[in-house]
């Protein structure tokens, strides 16, 4: 009877194992369905239900059906549906995220006839130059951008002018002044900090703090792309910096203090200066349109070290739509089409959202032009590069978060540190 | 002999019958829980990317030899050894307490077992999302222990102190689970029989007495299976620890083998060796489920 039972069980493996296994192909000539997986983001749910509407009505055999996810959580989503062979037809997430799929021949390239561009060199001449550098492989771009993003540096007026400092004169332009400034403003009851001058954005560790580094001399991986952790005495100051500002140091800041950016927008006294980007304008606004409304913050250039040997800001980086390489060719061609027809309006975008898609005739347009400090944007920008993306992105952002809480919170020493963080780092460049 | 072989007939007709029920559990199990652990088994011989198209690389034993000489994966062994240790024996001495507590009360006792139980209910991100607040540094938690020791302003980094950190793991784990143990052994406290008591009794048996004779011994495979389920549970921790490094807790301390698993699969991609970390998991909960009842069975009492 065991036998009996185990050879039932076998067989009903086998019998189910094709409903996980299988995946649905669209018929070529019939009815096309479009899944679309983004983040959430409600000022962009808004405009992109409408594309889709307008999409269906002109394209009547095409039904797109849009699927939101948490920011934090559509990674490993997207991650686990490609597993399993089930990846929607179009997705976006950073470009850290995303270039594995690249490499991986999971993602297609882009059907520029389908997307509105005559070419794809008319499509790549279309973008601000080297935007699009971070999808392309051998010739092709596999890509478009939602959005391209760089930090700068947000400051409330009134939590200065409370401390009685000038914002206009006494923002903080080097990481020294940061660490000055912020002694001045922040507020504590004991040890706990109960308002914080600025604090720094901790998961994203490759976008904020390795140009800090980079400022100093220092390099995450070498040019020729062999060695991990260059330049040894820049990512010694940076840890020391970051030992400074911690519970352990001056106590100004920590990983376990509520998102700085977030707090940014209740503009209720706990935070002076947060990092963020062009998009915050979107969020002050759908948060808290009187402090919006009230020209009481203002963005100042990404501070830089006073004895900076390059004048770097903070990275650029980019959401990119993608559409899986698995589906039929209808398939692939339907969605070029509505990510087109979504990315040919950029400036409602925004205005919208507040988002930038890095076209010449958007940047180029008054509407950007007049966003409030857009120019400080676009000047943080050309001292910027794209954020570091390549298969192991994800794990070398890990042992850098690593290494700075090491030195923040559990009084480990910079110089060791940086020694376990050179030795995984370098271990994984070598595994590559 | 033709009554013997009539019996056996209608006991086989039954245990068809019960086979019959059984098969869509064994079928789920075997889908769910079996292909799953061969499936990691045969993987764990592998160098498989998650998104690669590419055939994997047959390694043999090379990710558990990588894994035995990693530190970061020997860590999350410590992290999972601490952890397991910190929680299990307070929650099963503390639920054993309780429970006996519970049911020697005469009125009330209901409200303390749903009062105890709710948090079980709670998913572990609503659990964590309270802690957070609890142990964020204006939260209640610095402001409860400092009007306790009299120690104004004194951040406790609840979250952000390598050994704090551990404890706050260790007491989000306590508070969301000790109910669920409580209902058990209130449920074997409720098995023992009363006439044992009133026989005690009669013989001038103090209430230590009753507990440490007939209590404890009777309870033994209620208290193996606790240990069990408690233990096994402590070593598949995974959300708790997950949420808090999320939320800016140093990873390190926490670093259970569970998360470990988590990030070198779903966020390194490396799911061959994530594979071999499982298998890995799975033994020790293997072995230590095997000692248990080993031990549980040398001095098993009837009644």
């Amino acid at each position: 009877m065991k036998k009996i039972l185990c050879a039932l069980a076998i067989v009903a493996l086998i019998a189910v194992s094709p409903v996980f296994a299988g995946g649905q192909q669209e018929k070529e000539d019939g009815p096309i369905t479009i899944t679309f997986w983004t983040h959430e983001d409600p000022n962009r749910t808004e405009i992109e239900e409408r594309y889709i509407a307008e999409f269906e009505a002109s394209h009547p055999n095409i039904t797109v059906e849009r699927v939101t996810q948490s920011s934090t959580k559509i990674q490993e989503l997207v991650l686990t549906a490609f597993a399993a062979n089930q990846g929607p037809d179009i997705f976006n997430m950073s470009i850290e995220d995303e270039y594995a799929y690249i490499v991986n021949g999971r993602v297609a390239p882009v059907d520029a006839e389908a997307a509105g561009y005559s070419s794809t060199s008319s499509l790549v001449g279309s973008y601000l130059e080297g935007s699009l550098d971070p999808v392309t492989l051998d010739g092709k771009v596999y890509g478009l951008p939602l959005e391209l993003t760089n930090w700068s540096l947000y400051i409330n007026k009134k939590v200065f002018k409370d401390a009685g400092l000038n914002p206009d004169t006494d923002y903080p332009k080097t990481w020294e002044e940061v660490a000055e400034v912020s002694e001045k403003l922040v507020i504590r009851d004991g040890d706990i900090v109960t308002r914080r001058g600025f604090d720094f954005r901790y998961p994203y560790y490759l976008v904020s703090m390795v140009p800090m580094v980079e400022q100093l001399g220092g390099q995450l991986i070498s040019d020729d792309g062999k060695k991990a952790i260059v330049g040894d005495e820049a990512w010694l100051s940076f840890l020391e910096y970051m030992q400074m500002w911690g519970p352990n140091g001056n106590n100004l800041g920590s990983p376990t203090y509520k998102n700085a950016r977030k707090l940014f927008n209740k503009d209720n006294n706990d935070i002076a200066m947060a990092m963020t980007g062009l998009y915050q304008q979107g969020r002050i606004r759908a948060d808290n349109q009187e402090f919006y409304d009230s020209g009481e913050w203002m963005v100042v250039p990404f501070p830089v070290f006073e004895n900076a040997v390059n004048d770097t800001a903070a990275c650029y980086y980019g959401h990119y739509y993608m559409v899986n390489g698995q589906k039929s060719a209808a398939q692939q061609k339907a969605s070029w089409e509505f990510i087109g027809y979504m990315l040919s309006h950029g400036e409602e975008y925004l205005k919208t959202v507040n988002i930038i898609q890095p076209t010449t005739e958007l940047l180029e347009s008054e509407t950007y032009k007049n966003m409030p400090y857009s120019d400080v944007f676009s000047a943080d920008m050309e001292r910027g590069h794209v954020v570091y993306f390549g298969e192991e992105s994800a794990k070398l952002q890990e042992l850098i978060k690593g290494a700075v809480e090491s030195v923040m919170l559990s009084g480990v020493a910079p110089q060791k540190a940086l020694a376990t963080l050179r030795a995984e780092a370098q271990e994984l460049l070598d595994d590559m | 002999m033709r009554q013997k072989t009539k019996t056996k007939s209608i006991e086989k007709h039954l245990s068809h019958w019960g086979i019959t029920f059984v098969l869509p559990s064994i079928v789920f199990f075997s889908l769910f829980n079996f292909y799953p652990i061969l499936n990691a088994l045969y993987t764990s011989f592998f160098k498989k990317k998650v998104l690669s198209l590419a055939a994997p690389e047959f390694v043999g034993l090379k990710n558990y030899i990588y894994l035995l000489t990693s530190a970061n994966f020997w860590n999350s062994i410590r992290a999972t050894a601490v952890f397991t240790i910190g929680t299990f024996l307070p929650l099963l001495l503390a639920s054993l307490i309780f429970a006996v507590f519970i049911t020697s009360i005469k009125r009330g006792n209901k409200f303390y077992q749903m009062a105890f139980y709710s948090p079980a209910v709670l998913s572990s991100v609503v659990s964590a999302a309270i802690w957070l607040l609890i142990f964020d540094p204006r939260g209640l938690g610095n402001q409860w222990v400092n009007n306790l020791l009299g120690t104004h302003g004194t951040d406790h980094n609840w979250l952000a102190d390598a050994m704090m950190v551990q404890l706050s793991t260790m007491i989000v784990y306590f508070w969301k689970y000790i109910g669920y143990f409580i209902i058990i052994f209130i449920a074997g406290l409720a098995s023992i029989p009363k006439s044992l008591y009133e026989a005690a009794r009669i013989d001038g048996t103090s209430g230590w007495q009753e507990f440490w004779r007939i209590t404890l011994p009777l309870l033994k495979p209620t208290i193996v299976l606790v240990s069990i389920m408690s233990m096994l549970q402590c070593l598949k921790t995974f959300g708790i620890q997950y949420l808090f490094t999320q939320s800016g807790a140093p990873q390190d301390p926490i670093n259970v083998i569970t998360m470990n698993i988590y990030n070198t699969g779903i966020r390194d991609h490396r799911i061959g060796r994530a594979s071999a970390m499982s298998i890995i998991l799975f033994i020790i909960m293997l072995v230590f489920t095997w000692i248990q009842f080993k031990s549980s069975k040398s001095d098993e009492v009837e009644y």
